[in-house]
């Protein structure tokens, strides 16, 4: 299967400020792509480039083998839902599924009506009046119905209250399992995606941190435990994502490729949540050094 | 597109529509009474030269007190209703360009929606190709629209004028300030411009409001520049020079000017022509003093310094007549009636292609710069 996204040395600038920097990334098609990072990290960004909102300063991005927003049939397959669900607010809902069939020659009307349908809105409605969730929905619904190959979503949870959350997801993934879409979506709450994802993109600072499967990662990292001890001295090809210490004992979470064997450490499974957040906490300098060691490796 | 263009476009349709109708009827409301009085004025008949006194008559008729029901007695109703209609037609593509044009792309950009929209199975080109067509040809056809209504309601004005009747207001001819650029083609390039203008301002500041004031400033400079400093020259006027007295000219300023260490020396004067002789209702675009060789002066002859009225403005006959008898005439620059439409098309096409080059850049910005 062809990379659904592909980039080579991406960055982007805004003025002297890098919000995209140095990123490399091929996410394999069938896969439900969680972009996490903290706010600023430059999710949007790489979303904005994918989509071709923005252009790259530095270079290059395919998406499903073409360059994004190059024409009609390029538009055609990336369906694209923007951070806080833009509508119309003039516009009724009804208007808003007549703009999608308009525009989009593989739109498929029998499917927006019914999801339309199914949750609750009223079609003569104005867009404007509808509750964050209802216009999440209703863009989402735009998004799908054009039969993208590729779906984006930007933060498309993050306006909405836990209910609405919860039922957008599960809607969304029902979604995927009929249309075998591929799908990639940012959130800054790595619980929201835990839920819905197989594979994890960690941004931090501009900078891809990792990304890869989920189980994968999860199968790749481990919780250690045992007494302090200075994380240098660790075997070769063990890559301390975070460490914390206490007097007498020491808890790293690493990275590794095969199992531990060490007797002296108790390790566990970590779970993404817990995985995310020490990538997240993980300094600029650490992360330095961590990108020089994937060099070495 | 085009179902997207009209429903987005739709409100201010409507807006444009009650406008134009509310003053279609308001003009025709008073027209029949204008024609009337024109035609018992008996400019019908008229021949030769009494035409000029039963014009200006008519247009006295017209501008002293036509009472009409919800105006004071005694109101100039006509007067008001002659501005107010080519006011309306001089702002309307401010108008147009204030509420079509500036929002078009900057409310998009503003609410994000650009975003929904750019991600149809559509190219930006196309969106903004069909938003730029639809939308200007409307502005294009809503402001000749009024421009033609206008001209249906004033035309016995315009005929009294040609006849020469002269009033204190409404007889300002063909190259007026106001009936230039609010009659024939010209709205056409002017809407053009302020909803073109409107756009482009729009996706430069991306926000609505400050680039609707934008759009008002450059469109009012455009307006003070145009008729100052452009038209004049859009093409050559022709040159003449005429008598004092042929030309209707008169002194306008006398000035005393010193030589430094010498004491007083002589009077400088400002000659400017008021007519062209053989081309009535010409624009004169610039006159001055001329001596007997073609050459421009301005200082006063010593001989005519007597006959310098004793307050400093204004010339006065005496001082005229002196004038002329040493040999000074009045050079003029002009445009003659029959350069009335070449300079329409002059104007009205710089318009068009500014408009053009406008979208234009608005495309390849929106393409290059991405979002």
């Amino acid at each position: 299967m062809t990379a659904v996204i592909e980039t080579e040395g991406l960055g982007k600038r805004y003025r002297k400020l890098w919000a995209l920097a140095d990123c490399t990334l091929s996410i394999p098609a069938g896969h439900v792509v969680g972009l996490v990072g903290p706010n600023g990290a430059g999710k949007t960004t790489l979303i904005n480039l994918a989509t071709g909102m923005l252009a790259p300063t530095t270079g290059t991005i395919e998406v499903l083998g073409g360059r994004p927003a190059a024409g009609p049939a390029q538009l055609a397959r990336v369906g694209y839902l923007a951070q806080d669900a833009p509508v119309y607010a003039g516009l009724s809902v009804a208007d808003h599924l007549r703009l999608g069939a308009r525009l989009n020659p593989d739109w498929d009307a029998g499917q927006a009506r019914e999801r339309v349908e199914r949750l609750g809105l009223n079609p003569g409605q104005k867009a404007g009046t509808l509750s964050g969730g209802q216009r999440a929905q209703l863009a989402l619904t735009l998004a799908v119905a054009k039969r993208p190959e590729l779906l984006i979503l930007d933060e498309p949870v993050a306006s909405l209250d836990p209910l609405a959350r919860r039922e957008f997801l599960q809607d969304l993934m029902e979604t995927v399992a009929e249309q075998q879409v591929s799908v990639v979506l940012s959130s800054h709450l790595i619980s929201d995606l835990e839920r819905v994802c197989d594979y994890a993109i960690v941004l931090v600072d501009s900078r891809v941190r990792v990304a890869g499967p989920v189980d994968e990662l999860l199968a790749s990292h481990h919780l250690l435990s045992g007494p302090r001890r200075d994380p240098a001295t660790l075997p070769e090809g063990m890559q301390v994502i975070s460490a914390s210490h206490t007097d007498r004992q020491s808890t790293l979470l690493v990275r590794v490729s095969g199992p531990v064997f060490d007797p002296a450490w108790t390790v566990s499974e970590v779970g993404l949540e817990d995985l995310v957040l020490a990538y997240m906490k993980q300094d600029g300098g650490a992360g330095h050094r961590n990108r020089h060691m994937e060099v070495q490796k | 597109m085009i179902w997207l263009t009209w429903r987005q476009f739709r409100a201010q349709a409507i807006t444009a529509a009650t406008a134009l109708a509310a003053f279609a009827i308001v003009l025709a409301v008073t027209e029949s009474h204008m024609s009337s009085l024109y035609g018992t004025s008996g400019l019908t008949s008229c021949h030769g030269g009494t035409c000029a006194g039963l014009a200006t008559r008519f247009l006295e008729q017209l501008t002293s007190g036509q009472s009409f029901p919800l105006l004071p007695d005694g109101s100039n109703a006509y007067v008001i209703l002659y501005f107010l209609s080519v006011l309306v037609i001089l702002i309307t593509p401010v108008i147009i360009g204030m509420f079509w044009g500036a929002p078009l792309i900057a409310r998009e950009l503003e609410t994000g929606t650009c975003r929904l929209a750019w991600n149809q199975s559509i190219t930006r080109t196309r969106w903004l190709t069909a938003k730029l067509t639809l939308t200007g040809a409307a502005a294009m056809a809503v402001a000749e629209a009024f421009s033609l209504l206008q001209a249906w309601w004033a035309a016995p004005i315009g005929k009294a004028v040609g006849l020469g009747g002269s009033a204190s207001i409404m007889d300002e001819g063909w190259f007026g300030y106001f009936v230039f650029p609010t009659h024939g083609i010209t709205p056409l390039g002017y809407a053009a411009f302020g909803f073109a203008l409107g756009v482009t301002i729009g996706l430069l500041i991306r926000r609505t409001v400050p680039a609707m004031a934008v759009t008002v400033a450059i469109f009012a400079a455009v307006q003070f520049v145009m008729p100052l400093w452009v038209r004049p020259h859009l093409i050559p006027p022709s040159r003449t020079i005429a008598t004092i007295e042929a030309a209707g000219a008169n002194v306008y300023s006398i000035n005393g000017y010193r030589m430094a260490g010498t004491g007083f020396r002589g009077y400088t004067m400002a000659l400017t022509g008021a007519a062209v002789p053989g081309h009535p209702g010409a624009w004169i675009t610039s006159s001055g003093a001329v001596n007997a060789a073609g050459q421009p002066v301005s200082a006063i002859p010593a001989a005519c310094q007597s006959a310098i009225p004793s307050v400093q403005a204004g010339g006065s006959p005496a001082l005229n007549t002196c004038l002329a008898s040493h040999g000074i005439r009045v050079a003029e620059s002009y445009h003659p009636v029959s350069h009335f439409w070449p300079l329409q098309w002059a104007e009205t096409g710089i318009f068009l292609a500014l408009s053009l080059a406008l979208a234009w850049y608005c495309m390849w910005r929106l393409n290059r710069r991405r979002s």
